[in-house]
């Protein structure tokens, strides 16, 4: 205890305790343009709102730490500051927020001890947070159970829609009475039990797409950082009110994700409205006043704003306006021990700088003096809303840029109520139209690179909605690589591909649609890209002319195997628009930038363009086979040389076998080339083979698909 | 429910997940059980069927045995276990604070009847006014 008596009375200590005061006009003004920000942005949307509010919020503990380091003082300054102590007692035992307890005689004697009584506010609020974290991933584990296979999956084709990569898990739950989100890294739905059995599928999805939105938004994680700034200063009803702002647009704003992507406010509303009565009919007894703030977004989503609520937010910030100006009035004057302790010049530095980086944090005196001679009010306002639109409209930028376009344009724009009627009802019918056809979306979009043509033509022969349900399940089990598991490794896996080229490669056409995202999509990641995005000067290899080139922006691909093509495949993508738009091509010369060469020979559009002169060696015993050599190493090793076995399929294309080996002269096995590889072939099968120069054989088996089986050795020689 | 001269103890959280599946799917075979929780992880239908046994003798859920199939469903609505783990001590400490991490389309707070009455009245209004 006396050490805690000798701490709170070092300097440190007093430094967080008037910050601690100085924060009470800080929050309090940050309040005020907060309220005034919600008030100016009424007629911009929820997310607008929702910036604001943040903004708000996580400027106060800015403001409390920027206080502080201005408080703390560097040089031995405690006489300075108790000396003048008395006077602020005056002024500040007018303010009714800290009447101590215990009645101290003097400000003085209770000042120090503010510090401790903080922490351990701070400790056991942040305590209150460990724990509920801790609650929370419990109910992840605790008493749930997996839904019907079904729902995850429409979970999932949800997630693809709203373009959203990271996995997300769906689960029932016996601990929560409402559909709630839990986990931001690995996010999970918790859904009440029954809820998916009882409620139409309909208002299921507005549900789900309400928490995938949270998701989206990464919301849970804001929260996460909302509860943090909470704790630090729990002392303050500004900083719970900007908190409980920020929640309340945070759902609005997931409102409108709901609305925008299902078009129906109506399904929307009812599905709040059942939730809420399923709610109530599970817990009769207990019956809680709320400030109905479901009523509130019930009829923001189906009406208009109310207009009659728009009076309180000037009333409101008027007074807290007032309470400011009284409040930073009675502050500023305390200052001085601290500004003759510090020297001036430095503290005006600092302040200076605290204005920079936070201008709403420390309204400049001047302003505020100014303000109150002219009209107050609207210079005040003026200067606010310059600083929160910047503010507000760069965050909005930036949530655009990162969210995509189909949903973050329209969604910027506004709540369903600002539309007009003829807006929303031509919305709403293409809408409607869209979802008519989500099998066909299904079949051209989602699956449209790795269904077969059987299965296709037995999807396009389907009658009822049931039946392709049915076959859509059947077509993913199928490919699932673990059966046991609720988990389908290869639809995540796609869907994946399907966010990811979307995500990446989108231009004026979806990504999906491009050329790498058809590779990307059906061949998964590949293991190197060389990449030449902004074209200019290139070092041709050798094989394809050799010397430096300038070339349209280009990218190259290699995957060291992929399953029915071969080994080491390389697939080059030319940008010759200039548009974002890479096409894949197989001729290397496209890409340089006076567009070359037409009319190449086939061996030459399958990619290989010999600059030195080719040798071609035909198989006697299968005349499949060709090899070529001749060309430099794509690796730059200059000892090996860069030769190729072209295997041209019979007329008729399909499922071959391939198993294909070099060796020396002697026997001696120098590259497996495939190892009983099944390809599937239309064109030439291409296969590079580096090797140093010499003499060799190439062993070759080839099963063609009427299973016609056919051995070969064919000698060849590297220069 | 009221036949049981007394009430069932707490159920365990293998116990309680077993209890959920039956919430949640009805009752049901001890396959079907099985078949619901190795969705989750990795689970023996043995283990399964034992902790079901034993659940059975605690009175946690009942065994109807006209069938071959053995069917069980649990014993009380989860109503009912929900608000007897909610007076384990730990369970309330911790799961009121969670709230205020967990993001749902619904706040927290319940609205109370008068709120749901108006809410119907306004819907129906709503769903009148525009047809």
């Amino acid at each position: 205890m006396n050490a805690l008596a000798l701490w709170v009375h070092t300097p440190a200590a007093q430094a967080v305790g008037w910050a601690l005061i100085h924060f009470l006009w800080e929050g309090g003004a940050l309040a005020a343009v907060l309220a005034a920000a919600l008030h100016l942005l009424r007629p911009w949307s929820a997310r607008a709102r929702y910036a604001a509010a943040c903004l708000t919020l996580f400027a106060m503990p800015l403001a409390f730490g920027i206080t502080l380091l201005v408080l703390l003082p560097s040089h031995n300054i405690e006489t300075v500051t108790v000396v003048r102590l008395p006077n602020a007692v005056r002024q500040f035992s007018a303010l009714p927020s800290f009447q101590p307890a215990p009645a101290p005689r003097t400000f003085r004697d209770f000042l120090p001890w503010l510090a401790p009584c903080w922490f351990l506010g701070v400790a056991f609020f942040y305590a209150r947070g460990l724990a509920a974290w801790l609650a929370a991933r419990r109910l992840r584990h605790r008493g749930i159970c997996v839904p019907p296979p079904a729902w995850q999956g429409r979970l999932t084709q949800l997630r693809s829609r709203l373009r959203l990569s990271r996995p997300v898990r769906l689960l029932e739950s016996c601990f929560t009475d409402v559909p709630v989100l839990v986990g931001y890294l690995r996010p999970v739905i918790l859904m009440p039990l029954g809820c998916l059995t009882n409620l139409p599928a309909g208002q299921i999805e507005c549900i789900l797409i309400h928490e995938l939105a949270h998701i989206r938004r990464h919301d849970y994680l804001v929260n996460l950082l909302q509860g943090f700034v909470e704790g630090l200063l729990f002392y303050h009803p500004a900083v719970w009110w900007a908190s409980r702002m920020a929640r309340e647009e945070r759902e609005n704003c997931c409102d409108d994700a709901v609305v925008e992507f299902t078009g129906d406010a109506r399904v929307y509303a009812a599905t709040l409205a059942a939730l809420e009565h399923r709610r109530a009919v599970a817990l009769e007894a207990a019956v809680a006043a709320t400030g109905g703030s479901l009523m509130k977004r019930i009829r923001r989503l189906l009406t208009e704003p109310q207009p009659a609520q728009a009076s309180a937010a000037p009333a409101f910030a008027a007074g807290l306006l007032l309470i400011t100006f009284a409040a930073a009035l009675a502050a500023w004057p305390t200052k001085p021990p601290v500004r003759h302790a510090i020297p001036a010049v430095a503290l005006q530095a600092r302040l200076l700088e605290s204005q920079t980086v936070v201008p709403q944090s420390s309204p400049p005196a001047s302003a505020l003096r100014k303000s109150q001679d002219s009209d107050p009010a609207t210079t005040f306002r003026q200067w606010l809303t310059q600083y929160v639109r910047q503010d507000v409209k760069s965050e909005i930028a930036q949530q655009e840029r990162t969210a995509l376009p189909g949903l973050a344009s329209p969604l910027a724009q506004t709540s369903a109520g600002a539309m007009t009627d003829k807006e929303t009802t031509a919305k709403q019918d293409a809408l409607r139209k869209e979802l008519a056809t989500p099998y066909q979306k299904w079949l051209n979009e989602d699956v449209a690179y790795i269904i077969s043509d059987e299965e296709r033509a037995a999807f396009k022969r389907l009658q009822t909605d049931d039946e392709r349900e049915h076959f859509i399940e059947q077509f993913w089990l199928r490919r699932d690589p673990t059966p046991g598991t609720p988990e389908n490794e290869f639809r995540e896996e796609h869907y994946r591909r399907i966010a990811y080229a979307n995500e990446h490669f989108s231009s004026r056409i979806p990504g999906w649609k491009t050329d790498r995202g058809r590779i990307y999509i059906t061949y998964g990641p590949p293991d190197e890209i060389e990449d030449h995005s902004s074209g200019g000067s290139y070092q041709r290899p050798a094989e394809q002319g050799g010397g430096a080139t300038s070339t349209f922006p280009f990218q190259q691909w290699r995957y060291r195997f992929i399953e029915g093509i071969g080994n080491n495949v390389i697939i080059e993508f030319v940008d010759p628009t200039m548009t974002g738009e890479f096409r894949m091509t197989m001729d290397p010369s496209e890409k340089q930038a006076p567009l070359a060469v037409k009319g190449l020979t086939p061996l030459e559009q399958t990619g290989i363009a010999a600059a030195r002169p080719a040798k071609t060696f035909h198989s006697d015993q299968d005349r499949r086979i060709t090899i070529v050599t001749g060309g430099g190493s794509p690796s730059g090793n200059t000892a090996s040389r860069l030769n190729t076995l072209v295997i041209t399929p019979d007329p008729v294309a399909g499922r071959f076998h391939i198993t294909a080996k070099v060796t020396t002269l002697g026997g001696q096995t120098v590259q497996v080339v495939a190892q009983n590889v099944l390809a599937e072939i239309s064109g030439p099968f291409v296969e590079w083979l580096e090797l140093p120069a010499g003499s060799y054989i190439l062993r070759a088996t080839i099963t063609d698909p009427n299973g016609v089986s056919k051995a070969s050795e064919t000698r060849f020689t590297v220069d | 429910m009221s036949g049981k001269p007394s009430d069932p103890p707490r159920p365990t959280d293998a116990e309680l997940e077993i209890l959920t599946v039956l919430w949640s799917r009805g009752a049901s075979t001890v396959r079907a059980v099985h078949e619901a929780i190795v969705h989750r992880k990795p689970t023996q239908y043995t283990t399964v069927l034992k902790v079901l046994q034993i659940m059975a003798e605690k009175g946690l859920v009942r065994r109807d045995e006209k069938q071959r199939a053995h069917i069980y469903s649990a014993s009380r609505p989860a109503e009912w276990t929900r608000r007897q783990l909610a007076g384990d001590l730990l369970q309330r400490a911790f799961g009121g604070s969670a709230k205020s991490l967990l993001l749902g389309a619904l706040s927290s707070r319940r609205a109370s009847r008068e709120e749901l009455a108006e809410l119907r009245r306004f819907l129906e209004e709503y769903e009148k006014g525009t047809p």
